[in-house]
């Protein structure tokens, strides 16, 4: 059997290694910014439209009946979707963090609670229930949800838009090193450009060995480096389920179909990266020789 | 009455025009150069270490524009030609180097057929010719070992091998006994020979052994103080010599 025959040019040496690592790293820690992104992102958008649509309604000097009353009051009012009183032993529990479990001096003047959701799509549903429960004789206040939720959902939107720029800027890094690697490796290997040259090999020949070298170089580092950041996401998934309790307001990681394919992209994205940077770098160098 | 002649109407192989070499600010290595080659002719370059010679070979197969002058090989002129042109052309250039420049990581197969890969060949086209021109070098036994492997010798007629292995038009070595010794010396200044002889390729070796160059009856240029003088062949008819190289030769 005859031989293969090697490709132009050598293997990885050592430099290729600690690009290979340097590349992956860069790539798990993009995945994890890109995942904590579209995770932040995800959470900001459920969390703000679930109380977007929310209200809660205090009534003043009203009893569990009244209080009944106002919800089937309020329930009628259109873009209402439910409208739910509070039981007493709700209110005890809303309460329980500052009185404790033994419940409120009676003669302590509690509002009583409803619990009132929108119809999706409904606007300034706020004032009409204010005028609804005015009309109705009760004195009341309506507090919506998604008044308070603007500065948590700011919050969120700066935390993603952070998120982004980590992962641009690693990004920007990958392409930096690999440009920067990609020279010295070309340089180190002046020897052969200088002989494939003299054959009369075309600059794009040239540059085409290159790409392929760097583009499986990134494409290899960036599945490590995915792979990794897979395993860590699903660490981090595992230990935030165990302590679940009292997380409901942060970003949940998850793996589902648009994580799986941000993982699926890195590498590609990693290898196409290195591929153009080769590519330019290499055949800038080649324009410097006659 | 001048008799015409076919060659007189080829183009030259090789011509340069008043060329003109000197690297960054330090003084010309070549002068105001004019050399023509004719298609099929074997030529010495000689002179003393530092004297230009590799210079001069550079400008030859294009891996270095002159300063000033023009080069024009089979000709063309070089300095109007585009990248992808030089490189077409570099392929009809072979070119063997005094420190044979094999790839460390290649067989002495693969280097041979390095520019076959570089033209886009596929082996099938080539394989048997191949080992058929490294047996012709006497290398058929060693086809893929590895030039850390081979003797100087044998990694020179690796290096001859990739240079000839494409038939180029022209053939360019420098130095290219520099490191072998004499016995091997001639037997590659037969295959050099022959190449000219039975392929037509035009041949310019750049060699300050003059042992090897009275061994073949050949223009012989010197460079000295950057200027070329021709000091026999047609235009020194009285410095010609007639001694049949094939019998000379090991």
């Amino acid at each position: 059997m005859k031989p293969r025959e090697n490709s132009l040019l050598p293997l990885e040496d050592a430099r290729e290694a600690a690009l290979f690592f340097v590349v992956g790293a860069l790539c798990f820690l993009a995945a994890l910014a890109a995942l904590s992104a579209k995770s932040t992102y995800g959470a900001a958008r459920a969390w703000t439209a679930e109380v977007e649509g929310e209200f809660t309604v205090s009534l003043n000097g009203a009893d569990a009946t009244a209080s009944a009353e106002a919800a089937k009051l309020l329930a009628k009012v259109e873009g209402v979707e439910t409208a739910r009183a509070f039981t007493d032993a709700e209110i005890n529990a809303l309460l329980e963090p500052n009185f404790g479990q033994s419940g409120l001096p009676s003669d302590l003047p509690v509002p009583r609670l409803i619990a009132v959701t929108a119809e999706k799509g409904t606007d300034d549903l706020g004032p009409r229930l204010s005028q609804a429960l005015h009309d109705g004789g009760y004195d009341a206040a309506v507090d919506a949800h998604s008044e308070w939720a603007g500065d948590v959902r700011h919050m969120l939107s700066v935390s993603r838009i952070a998120a982004l720029s980590i992962v641009a800027l690693l990004s920007a890094t990958a392409i930096a090193v690999i440009a920067f690697a990609t020279h010295a490796a070309l340089l180190a290997r002046r020897d052969i450009v200088d002989v494939l040259h003299i054959a009369g090999a075309r600059d794009r020949f040239i540059a085409g060995l290159f790409e392929r070298r760097f583009w499986l170089l990134g494409l290899r580092a960036g599945t490590v480096g995915a792979l990794v950041a897979l395993a860590s996401v699903a660490v981090l998934i595992a230990l935030g389920r165990s302590g679940a309790e009292r997380t409901g307001l942060l970003p949940q990681l998850s793996l589902d179909f648009p994580d799986l394919a941000v993982l699926v992209v890195t590498p590609v994205i990693a290898g196409l990266a290195a591929r153009i940077a080769a590519g330019i770098t290499v055949m800038r160098a080649l324009r410097t020789v006659m | 009455m001048t008799q015409l002649r076919p060659d007189m109407f080829e183009e030259a192989a090789v011509r340069l025009d008043s060329v003109s070499l000197r690297y960054d600010s330090s003084e010309e290595i070549l002068s105001g150069i004019d050399l023509v080659l004719k298609p099929g002719s074997f030529s010495f370059l000689t002179g003393a270490s530092g004297a230009g010679k590799s210079s001069l070979l550079k400008l030859l197969y294009l891996a270095q524009s002159p300063t000033r002058g023009e080069v024009s090989l089979f000709g063309r002129p070089t300095s109007r030609l585009s990248r992808d042109q030089l490189s077409a052309l570099r392929r009809r250039v072979g070119v063997v180097f005094q420190e044979f420049r094999l790839l460390g990581h290649l067989t002495a197969y693969e280097n041979v057929v390095l520019p076959l890969r570089v033209m886009g060949r596929k082996e099938t086209q080539y394989r048997r010719d191949v080992e058929e021109l490294l047996t012709w070098v006497g290398l058929g036994e060693r086809l893929h070992k590895r030039p850390e492997t081979l003797s100087g010798g044998e990694q020179q007629r690796v290096a001859i091998a990739r240079a000839v292995v494409t038939q180029p038009s022209l053939l360019i070595a420098d130095e290219p006994t520099g490191n072998v010794d004499p016995d091997m010396a001639a037997r590659l200044m037969r295959l050099f020979y022959e190449l000219n002889k039975r392929l037509g390729t035009t041949v310019i070796i750049a060699t300050h052994d003059l042992g090897l160059i009275r061994q073949i009856d050949a223009p012989v240029y010197r460079l000295a103080n950057g200027l070329l003088v021709q000091e026999s062949g047609e235009a020194a008819p009285a410095a010609r010599r007639r001694t049949d190289p094939m019998r000379a030769m090991p």
